[in-house]
């Protein structure tokens, strides 16, 4: 079981590269649907595992609800927040990709070295998939800062609650019940509330590239 | 001695002879998903035959670098296949496979074949030999740290001991090291064999071409040693991708001589499922454009760095 | 009473959305909000006598104590004042036709919500669920900041539900990494339970605390407006509707660092005498401080000014936090009560102003007494007050914080402290008394307040700051003196 977990971590961690190389919102979107996908599946394995142990089922319920979150509403609400703006091909990004890409290996790196050097989490192998997830959290940091436009900034917004939400699901294999769903609440809430942000955006200042939001300064 | 000849024997004469047979089943499954029926599976092997009746034709203005250029690749590409073995029930006696070798024997030849489309002055030779030089070049740091990093966790870096030791590993493709540089490697050999997101084998359009335009001057003999060995290169890569990840010598309990008839069988199972896997790729993907080529050769650097990395973090 | 405080805003929400009549729902929001001052009234008595009441529902899900109380009376009765200031601010607002009664009904609802998210973050004992409310109240108060969907509102609001919800993602993996710190420890009916975890908080492991502390102070020092990750507050708070930059800056600031204390507790317990903690906070709270003296120089809108003085003091906030003597807790706790008072008065009064002259720019307006002879004598107060000048409670609170800094030998940080105090009065005083004077009046508009009920509000207000100045309740005192002892421990 640990191997498939450790299998997926990475492939979490490829999926958070992909994203980086995507040019396109329409891939954008579809990068973090796999991605969530991915999640989904984690969530899978680790309550299919405590089911078996201890027969609780909370985890197995989480897994229902990231299904129906992310994997379907959320790409789907971002989807049509996309058709419905203006649209135009735009360069989106401050760097190229090549660059950005290495940027994000550099942050693997990073927080592998800072890891290894806190103890306590360094125990077993919990701690690399520790490390791939708090990486996916910086590469979602990375990519919202070097999109320009608004989707692409939700999209790294999601990406970073995607890889807490791992990194949650490897250091602890979930948080109370309770908390699990209140952050899943929130984060649907908070996609909704930005998507209807990106509308107006769009209509008061024409387009959805935030860099022409700039006003309020000092 | 016995083990030395067999290992000769099998690793050129098998190899050379099951080369075209993978080109064959590519295009086949091409054909077939294109409904149509395709040229024979071993259409590769009359083509060979029949260049090698022919006499070539040598530009005048070309030095004896073109004319000694279709050896040199050849007898690379037959190197390389001594130092990737099919399977790990022969030992050979030698053990200077190093991957670093592996690398730079092919890279000599792709040199040559560099020098040689340059020096007939044509200009689809400079290009193709420019792309070629480009392509190369982006994904020669990807296979280096993907085949030293398996090397690494074997604690060798030659080919042989690197394969024992994927034997005695269990289902390489759920750890994510191994998976890491699968996924490296896989994209490698799609550059490397100039399969089509990287370059389309069956084009002769100019604006496209990379392999093909280096191959554009030669004709007869030459011709066919330069396919025959593009065929044997792309047929060690797959080699080693299968061998290394999907080990198979340890599910055979028995030894001798029948052992390594079942390992060939099921190395040439092996071989056809990843025809089938870059024949489906082929299909279904289009050629990059040139200046696309680097985010691939990118994401593969980055897949094997990965795994390097995970390497540190999972160990072996 | 702890159920009443927490239905009466829910209950408020769906009588807005049912109830449409214009003159009800300002009914309905004052009625909500005095009924929520009594129950945090009964509530600060049970807890004043009993040291704190844990309700027995949901396996313990509620529990208030000396330290929570004392952030829900600060929220209830800033939200009363803002309920009633908003029924004349909105009102006026619909006469001028900024706002129709449909927008005035989702501005109840969502500042209800708002006050709602608040009071659960507070009163409930799981930290994981403290996060989701300080989250819900981003979420609540979003479309708020952007409420007038002017270009720069919605930049505003923009910015600051991103900045704040990365941020507070960034507090949640501190979350997580608490309760890893904590797995050894606590069996699973307690985990994120900070009761538990300031019980068990010495067998906690060290390394992986210090890294969620780090984590969480980012994340609530996001919302709690610490530099340097301030950036979303004066653009929220100056783009808002003044009641609600009054609830932003009175409420959310305050709730943001209530997470931030409770988490200090359970780290300092754990590391003893450690100074990680109060190293972090300091150096924090000084960068605020000094980013405030910097930019009130060069503001030319009062709200934004306001807003950057809400940065300075909720620096001094972590910086008497960060000491965590007794006494420099008590001053900061008291500060955090003094500062709520003084802002939700300025910020009111900036409603007034902005509804009289409707600019924000200073350069813009003059002549404040004659346009609006009590706002302008109140602001002008205020600004005093704001800036730590006796006889108000901020200079009070203020001089119990320094005065601590300099019990712990810290001449360097008292000093400085004392010297960008200084010069962000002088800022304040040189950017904004050109507001007062000035014969330079528009004419359209005759003299005189508009907003009456603000006006009471602001005066009640004003007095409430002269009284705690001078002289602080005994029952106000020993709540704080509780509460520190829940933070240092007994």
């Amino acid at each position: 079981m640990t191997n498939y977990l450790d299998a997926l971590s990475v492939l979490l961690l490829v999926s958070a590269f992909i994203l980086m190389g995507n040019k396109r919102i329409g891939s954008y979107i579809k990068t973090f649907q796999f991605q969530s996908a991915l999640v989904a599946l984690l969530t899978g394995i680790i309550g299919i595992s405590s089911f078996a142990q201890d027969g609780r089922i909370d985890v197995l319920i989480i897994c229902a609800v990231v299904i129906g979150i992310k994997v379907l509403f959320i790409p789907y609400l971002l989807k049509k927040t996309y058709a419905k703006v203006a649209y135009r091909v735009e360069k989106d990004f401050f760097l190229n990709i090549p660059i950005l890409v290495l940027i994000c290996c550099l942050m693997v790196v990073f927080s592998y070295f800072s890891f290894a050097e806190t103890m306590g989490i360094n125990t077993g192998t919990i701690n690399n998939q520790i490390v791939n997830s708090f990486s996916v959290i910086l590469i979602g940091l990375l990519f919202m800062i070097s999109r320009k436009k608004a989707i692409g900034q939700i999209v790294g917004f999601l990406v970073i609650e995607n890889g807490i939400f791992v990194t949650a699901l490897f250091a602890t294999h979930g948080m109370p019940f309770i908390v699990d769903m209140g952050i899943l609440m929130d984060i649907l809430v908070a996609v909704i509330i930005m998507g209807i942000m990106v509308f107006r955006i769009d209509e008061k200042f024409g387009s959805i590239n935030v860099d022409n939001i700039k006003d309020l300064r000092g | 001695m016995s083990d030395m000849i067999l290992y000769f024997i099998v690793q050129t004469g098998f190899v050379i002879l099951a080369a075209p047979l993978v080109n064959g089943i590519i295009k086949k499954i091409k054909a077939l998903s294109q409904k149509r029926t395709g040229a024979p599976v071993l259409q590769m092997y009359y083509d060979l035959f029949k260049l090698f009746k022919k006499t070539s034709v040598v530009s005048d203005v070309s030095s004896w670098i073109f004319r000694v250029t279709p050896y040199i690749v050849f007898a690379t590409a037959v190197a390389a296949a001594m130092i990737v073995p099919v399977t790990t029930l022969i030992k050979p006696v030698w053990n200077t496979g190093d991957v670093i070798l592996l690398v730079y024997i092919l890279a000599l030849g792709r040199f040559f074949m560099m020098l040689a489309a340059l020096d007939t002055g044509s200009t689809f030779g400079g290009m193709g030999a420019s792309r070629e030089a480009m392509i190369s070049a982006l994904i020669e740091p990807s296979i280096l740290v993907s085949l030293i990093t398996v090397g690494l966790i074997a604690k060798s870096t030659a080919v042989f001991p690197i394969m024992t030791f994927m034997q005695t590993v269990q289902n390489p493709l759920i750890h994510p090291v191994y998976l890491m540089i699968f996924c490296a490697l896989l994209i490698v050999i799609i550059a490397e064999t100039s399969r089509i997101p990287v370059d389309d084998p069956s084009t002769h359009l100019e604006l496209t071409m990379v392999h093909e335009a280096m191959l554009l001057e030669y004709s007869g003999r030459s011709l066919a040693l330069m396919e025959l060995a593009a065929a044997i290169k792309q047929l060690v890569f797959i080699t080693l991708l299968v061998n290394l990840f999907l080990p198979h010598d340890q599910l055979i309990g028995i030894h001798g001589i029948a052992a390594i008839g079942i390992s060939l069988l099921i190395y040439l199972a092996k071989v056809f499922i990843a025809a089938l896997l870059i024949g489906i790729v082929e299909v279904n993907t289009v050629k990059l454009r040139l200046f696309s080529i680097p985010n691939l050769a990118a994401l593969s650097f980055i897949l094997s760095f990965i795994g390097f990395l995970q390497f540190f973090a999972f160990g072996g | 009473m702890g159920y009443v405080l927490l239905t009466v805003p829910l209950l408020a929400v769906v009588l807005f959305i049912v109830l449409k009549k214009k003159h009800l729902q300002h009914v309905i929001s004052v009625a909500a909000s005095v009924t929520m001052t009594i129950a945090a009234g009964f509530l600060t008595w049970a807890v004043l006598k009993g040291g704190f009441i844990e309700y027995s529902a949901w396996g313990g899900f509620f529990r208030v104590d000396a330290l929570s109380v004392i952030v829900i009376d600060i929220v209830v009765i800033i939200s009363l004042m803002t309920s009633i200031f908003s029924v004349g601010y909105l009102e006026n607002e619909i006469k001028h036709e900024k706002l129709t009664t449909d927008r005035m009904r989702i501005y109840y609802v969502l500042m209800h919500a708002f006050i709602f998210t608040m009071l659960l973050a507070l009163t409930v004992k799981n930290i994981g669920i403290m996060w989701v409310a300080i989250e819900a109240t981003t979420l609540a108060s979003a479309f708020l900041v952007g409420f007038y969907n002017g270009k720069e509102a919605i930049e505003a609001a923009w910015k600051y539900i991103m900045i704040c919800s990365v941020g507070i993602a960034i507090a949640l993996l501190g979350i997580i990494f608490l309760q890893f710190s904590s797995l050894a420890v606590l069996d699973s009916s307690q985990f994120l339970d900070w009761t538990a975890m300031i019980d068990h908080a010495t067998e906690l492991q060290g390394p992986t605390l210090r890294l969620a502390f780090i984590f969480i102070l980012v994340g609530f020092g996001t919302k709690a407006g610490l530099a340097p990750m301030h950036t979303w507050l004066p653009d929220a708070h100056s783009q808002a509707p003044s009641p609600i930059s009054t609830l932003m800056s009175g409420v959310l600031l305050n709730g943001s660092m209530y997470g931030i204390i409770r988490i200090v507790a359970i780290v300092n317990r754990s590391f003893g005498n450690s100074m990680f903690v109060g190293r972090i906070l300091i150096a924090v709270g000084i960068l605020s401080v000094v980013t405030a003296a910097v930019f009130i120089f060069s503001q030319k809108d009062y709200k934004r000014l306001l807003a950057y003085s809400s940065i300075e003091h909720m620096g001094i906030i972590a910086i008497a936090i960060g000491f965590f003597t007794p006494v420099s807790l008590f001053g900061g706790l008291l500060h955090m009560i003094n500062h709520s008072f003084t802002k939700s008065m300025l910020f009111l009064s900036t409603g007034n102003i902005l509804q009289k002259y409707n600019t924000r720019e200073i350069s813009k307006i003059s002549g404040l007494f004659k346009m609006l002879p009590v706002t302008g004598v109140v602001f002008l107060l205020g600004l005093f007050a704001i800036g730590g000048t006796p006889p108000f409670s901020v200079f009070a609170s203020e001089i119990v914080v320094i005065s601590a800094i300099f019990q712990e030998k810290n001449f360097l940080v008292g000093g400085l402290l004392i010297l960008l105090l200084a010069i962000i009065f002088t800022g304040i005083v040189v950017t904004l008394f050109k507001l007062f004077y000035g014969t330079d009046i528009p004419k359209e508009t005759p003299p005189g307040e508009l907003n009456i009920p603000g006006v009471i509000v602001i005066v009640l207000l004003l007095g409430i700051i002269t009284v705690m100045g001078l002289y602080i309740p005994n029952e106000l005192r020993i709540l704080i003196d509780q509460a520190v002892e829940i933070v240092i421990g007994g």
